[in-house]
């Protein structure tokens, strides 16, 4: 009887001991059982948390949660002046211009519109529709884009002023170049491109090279630049550049802004070499 | 046993006796319809009384304007604080007025400027409102080269104009005021013009009979303060709107220019001229600092450098608007021009050479070489900026 109760007892340990554990037995899981050994197929895994965003520079795209912690590419376009490859100083009748007059530079301002970044299977992303730039006021001369998608862009174009869509009186009435660059509704509307200022000669001769769209005709121009670093962007103007090549043009202490003949010229000139990008 | 069994009977009866002498009959009102109706009086004692002694109607909720803290009788009168928004029609070519958040536009903080601006009230001895220098029918400036202040001291400099100020990023003629607020706290004080100190100025209008209650509808205080005194000011002068002059008219399509003014509009207009630069858009002015070749160096009055410590700023003065400006002579900052012809001379003559002369004065001591017949013709289109409707309402 004794023997009879033991073997059962030993039987009774037996099965249990033989008995498998089943469990999930994947060590990443949140449910991991270290003593199953048989694998019971319902292991659960903690959400991978990261950056969700897919435009962000770390973008991790196994996350499910986002942590707050993407990172946007942030760029900086740096507008800088040049005379005869020397940073500009303004105010001193220092220069001499393609047509051996003495010059002095005192007023640059312009708009430069539509300045877009490219990557090379055509995707575009604009970063700014119209940026004014005067360079008396510091905060001009440096474009801040705290968050662009990131994507390998290797080119950026920009238009120097406002081409005919963006040219319309009252269209920017809320902008910082609003109202010193209105262009007369009598010589076509819209507004001022650029005005070069200064004096040539003698202090007492001023001239203002002013460019911009008379009489309804379109003289903006549409520049694009390859690029290698797409976090700090240079955008050069050289401004004797505008004087010359392909033609030379003469400073007058006549008006220009109705001149067909001289915006035409500005701007074969302006196409060829006043800007660069590095 | 007998003994314990009579004596707890007699405490029992002791106790029910001393209750009984609370319950007594009591006398005193016993109708219930009175005021001091008494429920546990038996006897009436002819004291009812039917009605409250004293009583004050009035709104009895301390968030309400018209609280009543004496009232007794809540009448639902309560008026609770709404002031009604003031809305600016922003004429064609105009860009948004710049409004302070902490002071937006109302009804009744306009009408409370209005009343200030009007009012000797600020000036020391209650003799020179804002309205004396900034006249209305000259287009809220003053006539005199120079005004003169309650002392009779003359300023330095001319009163300017009035118009369209909300479109101004900086006040007085070289922009030492960035905000028509901070520029209302100035002439108050100022020496040669109001004389007074804010203190008086507080204390003089908290004592008046009218402006505790207006300042209250307008801002909801009930302390006045040089703070909202110079807000309901310039919330009046945000509403110096000029913009039905002839020539909006004609650009309107309205009103045809005469031929003299349409040769003045094309001088204007180019480079001819040269005005439209710094005098640009319906604004008439660019919100800048000009030297337009008035004097030679060293100058009397340094202008723009008094507040930005820049010689480059010496002699600039900020671009007044010209909408009105038929009648806002005398010109320039020291008023030194009475008419207009006088102006376009100074223009057509070409202007003065010094270090800081704008690079827009391009022909000096050569000038624009006007005909007679131009100079009239710019005049007449000069004064297409008048605008009668402001000048008068």
């Amino acid at each position: 009887m004794k023997k009879i109760f033991l073997l059962f007892i030993s039987i009774l340990f037996f099965f249990s001991a033989c008995k498998k554990e089943e469990g999930c037995m994947e060590p990443t899981a949140t449910n991991y059982n270290s003593e199953a050994t048989l694998n019971s197929g319902d292991c659960n895994y903690a959400p991978i948390t990261g950056c969700t965003d897919s435009t962000a520079i770390n973008y991790l795209a196994t996350a499910t949660i986002n942590d707050g912690s993407c990172e946007y590419l942030s760029l900086n376009i740096n507008f800088k002046h040049y005379v005869d490859d020397i940073e500009l100083i303004a105010n001193e009748m220092i220069y001499t211009n393609p047509s051996n007059d003495n010059y002095s530079i005192q007023t640059l301002r312009y708009l430069i519109s539509d300045i877009t970044l490219h990557t090379n299977n055509g995707d575009e992303t604009l970063l700014n529709e119209v940026h004014f730039i005067d360079i008396s006021i510091d905060s001009t001369l440096i474009l801040n884009i705290p968050q662009i998608n990131y994507q390998n862009y290797t080119s950026i174009s920009f238009t120097m002023g406002l081409d005919s869509i963006k040219n319309i009186t009252n269209l920017f009435l809320n902008e910082n170049f609003f109202p010193s660059f209105v262009w007369p509704e009598f010589l076509g509307g819209g507004y001022h491109y650029m005005q070069l200022e200064g004096d040539f000669n003698t202090v007492f001769n001023g001239y203002t090279t002013h460019t911009g769209g008379t009489n309804g005709i379109d003289f903006s121009f549409n520049k694009i630049f390859s690029i290698t670093d797409i976090t700090d962007i240079n955008i050069n103007m050289e401004i004797t550049n505008w004087y010359k090549n392909p033609e030379i043009f003469d400073l007058t202490t006549d008006g220009i802004m109705g001149d067909i003949n001289k915006q035409t010229i500005l701007k074969a000139n302006g196409i060829e070499d006043v800007f660069s990008v590095n | 046993m007998k003994l314990g069994t009579y004596t707890f009977l007699w405490i029992i009866l002791l106790f029910i006796f001393s209750c009984k002498k609370d319950l007594a009959p009591a006398s005193g009102c016993t109708d219930s319809m009175a005021f001091n109706y008494n429920s546990l009086a038996i006897t009436d004692d002819g004291s009812c009384s039917y009605e409250i002694t004293n009583t004050m109607e009035g709104c009895m909720d301390s968030l309400a304007i018209n609280y009543n803290s004496e009232a007794t009788i809540e009448n639902e009168s309560c008026i609770y604080f709404s002031n009604t928004p003031y809305v600016i029609e922003t004429p064609y070519g105009f860009p948004n007025m710049n409004i302070p958040s902490d002071n937006p536009m109302t009804v009744e903080g306009v009408a409370l400027g209005k009343k200030l601006f009007k009012d000797p009230i600020l000036s020391a001895n209650n003799t020179q409102a804002c309205i004396n220098c900034h006249q209305q029918n000259f287009a809220f400036s003053d006539p005199k080269q120079f005004s003169t202040g309650i002392d009779n001291i003359q300023g330095v400099r001319n009163a300017s104009a009035l118009i369209n100020i909300g479109w101004n990023t900086s006040f007085n003629w070289d922009g030492s005021s960035l905000t028509l607020e901070e520029q209302a706290f100035e002439p108050v004080t100022n020496e040669i013009e109001m004389h007074n100190d804010w203190n008086n100025v507080e204390t003089t209008l908290n004592l008046h009979a009218d402006y505790p209650t207006l300042f209250k509808e307008a801002f909801n205080i009930d302390y006045i303060d040089s703070n909202h005194i110079v807000k309901a000011i310039s919330q009046f002068e945000r509403t110096l709107i000029s913009a039905n002059s002839k020539l909006d008219r004609y650009l309107n399509n309205e009103e045809q220019l005469t031929i003299s003014e349409l040769n003045g509009y094309a001088i204007f207009n180019t480079e001819k001229g040269d005005c439209f630069h710094c005098h640009a858009s319906q604004l008439f002015m660019d919100n800048q600092f000009h030297n337009n070749g008035l004097d030679i160096e060293p100058f009397l009055d340094l202008g723009r450098a008094k507040v930005t410590a820049n010689a480059s700023d010496n002699g600039k003065f900020k671009t007044p608007t010209l909408r009105n400006i038929e009648m806002s002579s005398p010109y320039m900052h020291d008023g030194r021009f009475t008419t207009l012809e006088e102006v376009v001379e100074h223009y057509d003559s070409g202007g003065k050479y010094s270090t800081t002369v704008d690079p827009l004065m391009k022909k000096l001591g050569i000038g624009l070489q006007l005909t007679n017949q131009e100079k009239i013709d710019l005049v007449a289109y000069l004064k297409t900026l008048t605008d009668h409707e402001f000048i008068t309402q």
